[in-house]
């Protein structure tokens, strides 16, 4: 690890101006994944502000909804009655990923802003111009299975890991966040950017901006997780899929998708979600509206398989939102986000 | 290294060779030390007084063995005398190197061990030095005499082992586990608090205070296992993708690679060490032996955490096996023994 200074942060203000004056610093939370990027070289900052002893760790009723501090664990975020009840894709996303001991120390605002898991990024040793702009890009041309199918430029192809960014994008959360220039309100999907020609931002946060809370709106709806990854437990996603449906009688009225481990950032099927307002809910219509989602996939040499499983994983993450399916598992927990079974058991095949 | 040699001594002295005579630094002759086995530890001048266990360590040393083997580098603050760049380390050859040096009773050495400047000491070859002093069988020695096979008495024999354990936990000596040791020696320079980059630290670990020395760096599973020599927490990966390493953090589980320990001071830190009370088992720590729930038994520090932890756990609700299952995925097992840790844990759960 590169020598770094610490600091532990005594108010938001303080967290926010020791940041912004210094170009070498950066937050801290739960450190889950900011020590691992340090161990790995990854990062190399001049000094860290833990901000985890901040008083942010509320979940508070807001606007009809919930304002979910931004240190709140993950554990804290999924237990929550009000979270699993109102939002069961916020805890089934939290609760499919990482494992217990990770998730009681991630926070809800270090969750999203974790960096990409292509493989590349995080050894030193190969070109990768999110590590170090203007160096090249080695999973273009190489092992590229888990990069992404929609979004991607020539700089960069990786994808956004975060389970719980895929759902609070479909229920259109909001971010609060203080920055050197005051208080702003950034609108969940807007968050994550697209990589473009400066794959090194992930976030449309300036330097210094520190999230101060994640607030869901009012919401009346059925929401609902899927993930697909290579084990059954403690993984990441392949593929994954969340969901937000709002229905008006027997038909849909809103229904919002966005698909996760696919792009740079949370993907908004929205040609699909245009095609499902105002129809009634049938398999047909489903399998309609995932045709349209990946019809504008770009696969990679290695990650084709994504458009086939992702298509199948959204229709099913729609039926299942719509109780035309079964969800496999309480809703609000794992087990009903896990495709493929749970740790020591394989679920029975439909 | 630029400093000269003197000619009359080009060389290390080798094993069998008669150490020459020479003033130690407490103003004793190394010839008045004869019939009884001495150590003679050469180091650079970088150690640390405030590496606590460091200290402990020769604090024993000296009360096991002051009375008979001279540990003339016993005490932390004597160490200094024994600078490898001293007239001592000319006379043995060794400038500027790291050397450990056994002599027995008639002043020969019998054993020694010197890394190379810019050279890691690693544990290997102190211990196959080590193992060459080793009698073959218990009963090699003659219980009359205590004389080993190799001609070595017993007590010549455990000297040198507690020798290679301290050498071992020298600074700069880098075991497999231990790189952030070393950097904390070398820490950034105006880091906040002191003008060597470290950090004072007070750990809360097991309801005991520990006030510490640390770079910023070191991660909560460093602090205990190479600062504080609590070594029951075991390191797996390192990454954060095994659970080897789980700790309590106020009574939650967390991964102590993850965990800097600069950011786990204020917290309720407990250990593996602190399950049990005094001999008797944490429930646990029982169900874990009744059901066989390990082989080798690497991982099962970390599982006994994250099961204890579980039992509090607020996102596990029923207990049912596919739920523990599903709770306990953190926690790899190369062994496999998931169907006896599981029977372990329900049976905690229903009593
Ligand atoms: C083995 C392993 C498996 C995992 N599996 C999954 C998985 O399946 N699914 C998943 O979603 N995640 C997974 N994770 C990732 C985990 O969820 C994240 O590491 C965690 O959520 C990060 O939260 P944190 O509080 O520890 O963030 P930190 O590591 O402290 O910070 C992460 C980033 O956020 C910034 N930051 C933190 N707080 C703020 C703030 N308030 N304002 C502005 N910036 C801030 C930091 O500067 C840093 O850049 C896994 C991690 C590991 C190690
Ligand atoms: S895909 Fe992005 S993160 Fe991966 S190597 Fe290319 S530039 Fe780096
Ligand atoms: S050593 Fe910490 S999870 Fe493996
Ligand atoms: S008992 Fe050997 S790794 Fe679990």
């Amino acid at each position: 690890m590169h020598p770094f200074q610490y600091q532990r942060a005594d108010s938001a203000e303080q967290a926010v101006a020791t940041v912004t004056k210094n170009p070498a610093a950066t937050f801290i939370a739960g450190g889950t994944s900011h020590v691992d990027l340090l161990k790995e070289g990854v990062y190399r900052p001049g000094l860290l502000v833990d901000v985890s002893a901040l008083p942010l760790r509320q979940i508070t009723a807001h606007e009809g909804g919930l304002r979910i501090g931004a240190g709140v664990s993950n554990t804290a975020a999924a237990a929550s009655a009000e979270v699993r009840q109102r939002y069961p894709a916020v805890s089934e996303a939290l609760l499919a990923g990482a494992s217990v001991q990770i998730r009681n120390v991630a926070s809800m605002a270090g969750n999203p802003l974790q960096r990409t898991r292509c493989p590349y990024f995080r050894d030193p040793t190969q070109a990768c111009n999110k590590r170090e702009p203007g160096s090249g890009c080695a999973a273009l041309e190489g092992y590229n299975h888990v990069h992404a199918l929609f979004g991607a430029s020539a700089a960069c192809v990786a994808t956004h890991p975060s389970d719980v960014a895929v759902a609070l994008a479909a229920l259109d959360a909001r971010v609060q966040t203080l920055g050197p220039k005051g208080p702003r309100t950034i609108a969940f999907p807007e968050l994550h950017r697209l990589p473009g020609t400066t794959p090194h931002l992930d976030t449309i946060l300036e330097h210094g901006e520190l999230i101060t809370s994640i607030d869901l709106p009012a919401f009346t709806g059925r929401s609902h997780y899927l993930k697909v990854r290579e084990r059954a437990s403690y993984a990441y996603a392949l593929v994954s899929c969340a969901v937000a449906l709002e229905m008006d009688g027997p038909n849909i009225r809103r229904a919002r998708v966005a698909l996760g481990s696919v792009a740079h950032k949370p993907w908004r099927a929205t040609s699909a979600e245009a095609m499902l307002a105002g129809q009634r809910p049938t398999e047909q219509l489903f399998r309609a509206a995932a045709d349209a989602a990946f019809a504008e996939a770009k696969p990679l040499k290695h990650n084709a398989y994504k458009v086939p499983m992702g298509r199948q994983l959204m229709v099913r993450a729609l039926l299942e939102t719509s109780s035309l399916q079964p969800l496999q598992g309480p809703a609000g927990t794992a087990f009903a986000a896990s495709v493929g079974g749970v740790a020591g058991q394989v679920a029975s095949p439909r | 290294m630029s400093l000269p040699l003197k000619p009359e001594f080009p060389l290390a002295l080798q094993t069998g060779d008669l150490a020459p005579d020479c003033e130690l630094p407490d103003g004793s002759r190394l010839t008045e030390l004869r019939g009884r086995p001495v150590v003679l530890a050469f180091a650079p001048d970088t150690w640390d007084p405030t590496l606590a266990h460091q200290s402990e360590l020769f604090a024993q040393l000296l009360a096991e063995f002051g009375s008979g083997a001279a540990f003339v580098d016993a005490a932390a603050d004597e160490w200094h005398a024994l600078d490898c760049r001293g007239e001592l380390a000319e006379r043995f050859g060794v400038v500027g190197k790291r050397a450990l040096f056994l002599l027995d009773e008639q002043g020969i050495v019998r054993w020694k061990t010197v890394v190379e400047p810019g050279e890691d000491l690693r544990p290997g070859p102190v211990l196959a030095a080590l193992e060459a002093l080793h009698p073959p069988t218990p009963a090699a020695a003659s219980p009359a005499t205590g004389v080993l096979a190799s001609g070595l008495t017993r007590r010549t024999f455990v000297t040198a082992t507690l020798a290679a354990a301290a050498l071992l936990l020298l600074p700069g000596c880098r075991t497999e586990s231990s790189d952030t040791n070393e950097q904390a020696a070398t820490g950034s320079a105006d880091g906040a608090g002191s003008g060597n980059g470290l950090l004072a630290v007070t750990l809360r670990i097991n309801d005991k205070n520990y006030p510490l020395q640390l770079d910023p760096r070191v991660t909560l599973l460093d602090a205990l296992r190479e600062h504080l020599h609590l070594t029951g927490t075991k390191k797996g990966c390192d990454h954060g993708q095994c659970g080897a390493c789980t700790v309590h953090l106020n009574g939650q589980s967390a991964l102590s690679c993850l965990t800097l320990a600069v950011m786990s001071q204020g917290q309720e830190i407990t250990t593996i060490e602190g399950l049990s009370t005094g001999e008797a088992l944490h429930p646990m720590q029982a169900a874990f032996l009744k059901h066989d729930a390990f082989q080798c038994g690497y991982c099962t520090p970390g599982q006994i955490m994250a099961a204890t932890a579980l039992l509090q756990d607020q996102t596990t609700r029923t207990g049912s096996a596919v739920e523990l299952r599903e709770a306990m995925s953190g926690n790899l097992c190369r062994c496999a023994a998931y169907p006896n840790i599981l029977a372990a844990i329900q049976e905690v759960q229903r009593a």
